[in-house]
């Protein structure tokens, strides 16, 4: 089996035209067995067209927690890996986080229910922001790491995002702002989110936010990087206030 | 030399008595709004409350251009999308995308008189009426791969992109024709310069072979088709596509801090690029979040990396300081 892997590698690396774009080293991940590598590289090539057959034909003969574990998450934390050293762009984790959800989706109608979460995280971009990009790439890693993401998508007003908390009692509220017009908003939704007892780690990045920005009001957390994401969740999970969280990752 | 004369002579890579401040990108702030009486949303949707609160980057920031509009939603607006009001705090943002891919999106006859695009134009002619003999009025366009993603939105747009990109070249022509018309009434109006913002050509979101293949051919063919020097806007890191930016052919290029300038003006001579850059100042962390000292620091640091005119590397963020705006005007004229 070891062996069949290692070829597959050989195969996926002169195939992929998304590396070519980059200087990075390439895919290094690779599955336990022919059908969850060939489902893995669905995921990697974001092939939301041909994932559902194979997911289909590996149901027959494994079990969906194996499936998404081995294969679609596995996929998608190598995504996660390639967008990291700058080989992969934002198209491309789009793409493949498609990929792996119309994946996930397929194996939990088997399983009769969803695959069970570690917590739930909701993520927003800033009220007028029309790019909600960073945050797509947001949901991308906390879903590959087993979160459940309450996706509020772009241009949130701050009441939704403030209801969505008291609604969802998430463990973590992510915000997102790339345009400099549009960040006071996070302020706003922390006052508004403290005045209600609800005291979760806000944690705001993107290019129109700043480490003193973000810190500067009750809740705020920054998030220098979207990859710092699951982490910031595992440790929200395990308790972690929004002031320990601060201390762990700013200043 | 006066503020345009200044700016039309760096534009050119011509020598200047000190180089010109501008903001490229919108710089109305709730300060300029309460001194001049002209305040969004008012001033996103009417001339002449637009052309007021823009006149404050000239009689209260000292610029040496002044620009409209403040928000990057007209082309889309009258493509079709429908706009949401942001109230007094915000921008105007796109609510609900007109079309989806597949579609086969018609240029509209009566383009110029949709929407707000005639305010704008209004606005323009009073500037220019007003204090267009001082200062350079500069037309703010949106760029085609960003009216583009306007009208079918960011993930469709993205992931065709990728994966089609052939479905999207009937936006992409859409999106240019629109913006250089647009461009051109600017001109018409009173512009003497048009940026063009096209954000979403950020490395941030598309990767450098997309821009090359969707998002320069079609900037390229709008700055030959305008009628005035033209500044590219991009956000982001963008030291891998700099000198792809460069080929497309506009008169000078803006940028955020975090690209590499110094990086680039070298690729650049090696190519016998003669390319003016305009930036350095940190629109959040410098402008919004620092001090004056700081702002006098990045803008001394801006001038001694290479940059041809100073100004904020993004959008001011309209809660800004007006003392921190006024520290980059002031350091350029004592550096002189």
């Amino acid at each position: 089996m070891e062996a069949l892997a290692i070829s597959n590698y050989d195969n996926i690396f002169k195939r992929y035209d998304l590396v070519s774009e980059g200087s990075g080293q390439g895919i290094m991940a690779t599955a336990k067995d022919a059908d969850l590598q060939k489902i893995m590289e669905c995921v990697i090539e974001g092939e939301t067209d041909d994932i559902l057959g194979l997911v289909d034909e590996a149901l027959t003969k494994l079990d969906p927690m194996v499936i998404i574990n081995d294969a679609l998450i596995k996929g998608m934390n190598e995504v996660s890996r390639l967008w990291d050293e700058g080989t992969y762009y934002l198209p491309q984790v789009i793409l493949a986080s498609d990929a792996m959800l119309a994946g996930i989706e397929l194996c939990e109608k088997k399983m009769g229910k969803s695959m069970e979460k570690k917590g739930i995280v909701v993520t927003h971009t800033a009220e007028g922001d029309i790019h909600d990009l960073g945050q797509k790439i947001v949901n991308a890693l906390l879903r590959a790491n087993g979160y459940e993401v309450i996706d509020l998508g772009k241009d949130v007003p701050v009441d939704t995002v403030v209801n969505a908390v008291k609604q969802y009692k998430p463990v973590m509220v992510t915000g997102t702002a790339l345009m400099t017009t549009t960040m006071t908003a996070f302020e706003k939704i922390s006052n508004r989110l403290s005045a209600a007892g609800l005291e979760i780690p806000f944690v705001c990045g993107g290019g129109a936010v700043s480490e003193e920005y973000v810190t500067g009001y009750k809740l705020g957390v920054f998030g220098k990087d979207a990859s710092q994401a699951p982490g910031m969740a595992a440790d929200a999970v395990n308790g972690g206030t929004w002031q320990e969280l601060r201390e762990k990752y700013n200043g | 030399m006066n503020s345009r004369d200044r700016v039309l002579a760096a534009l050119k890579g011509e020598a200047v008595d000190r180089p010109p401040v501008i903001s490229v990108c919108q710089h109305a702030t709730y300060e300029q709004m309460d001194e001049l009486g002209a305040a969004w949303p008012e001033a996103h949707a009417r001339g002449d409350k637009m052309a007021a609160l823009a006149m404050g980057g000239f009689t209260m920031l000292g610029l040496d251009a002044v620009r409209v509009p403040f928000c990057q939603t007209h082309e889309a607006e009258a493509l079709g999308a429908k706009i949401k009001d942001a109230g007094r705090t915000g921008v105007p943002s796109v609510e609900v995308h007109p079309y989806k891919i597949g579609d086969q999106p018609q240029f509209p006859d009566d383009f110029l008189e949709r929407g707000r695009i005639p305010q704008l134009l209004q606005a323009v002619r009073i500037l220019k009426e007003n204090i267009g003999d001082q200062v350079i009025i500069i037309g703010g366009i949106v760029g085609p791969y960003t009216v583009a993603t306007n009208l079918v939105g960011i993930d469709d747009m993205l992931r065709t992109s990728f994966k089609k990109p052939e479905k999207v070249v009937p936006f992409l022509e859409l999106a240019e024709k629109a913006g250089t018309v647009l461009a051109n009434a600017l001109v018409e109006a009173g512009a003497d310069v048009i940026c063009v913002e096209d954000m979403m050509t950020s490395l941030d979101l598309v990767s450098p072979k997309i821009y090359r293949s969707l998002a320069a051919p079609y900037e390229k063919k709008q700055f030959s088709g305008i009628n005035a020097p033209t500044i590219i806007h991009i956000c982001g890191k963008l030291d891998a596509i700099m000198t792809d930016i460069a080929e497309t052919g506009p008169s000078a290029i803006s940028i955020e801090p975090v690209v590499d300038v110094k990086l680039a003006l070298e690729e650049f001579s090696k190519k016998g690029i003669k390319m003016p850059l305009i930036g350095g100042v940190d629109p959040v962390r410098t402008l919004f979040s620092g001090t004056p000292e700081e702002v006098r620091r990045e803008v001394e640091k801006a001038l001694e990396d290479g940059f041809s005119m100073i100004s904020p590397g993004c959008s001011v963020a309209p809660a800004s300081p007006l003392e921190n705006l006024l520290a980059i005007v002031d350091t350029v004229k004592e550096k002189k």
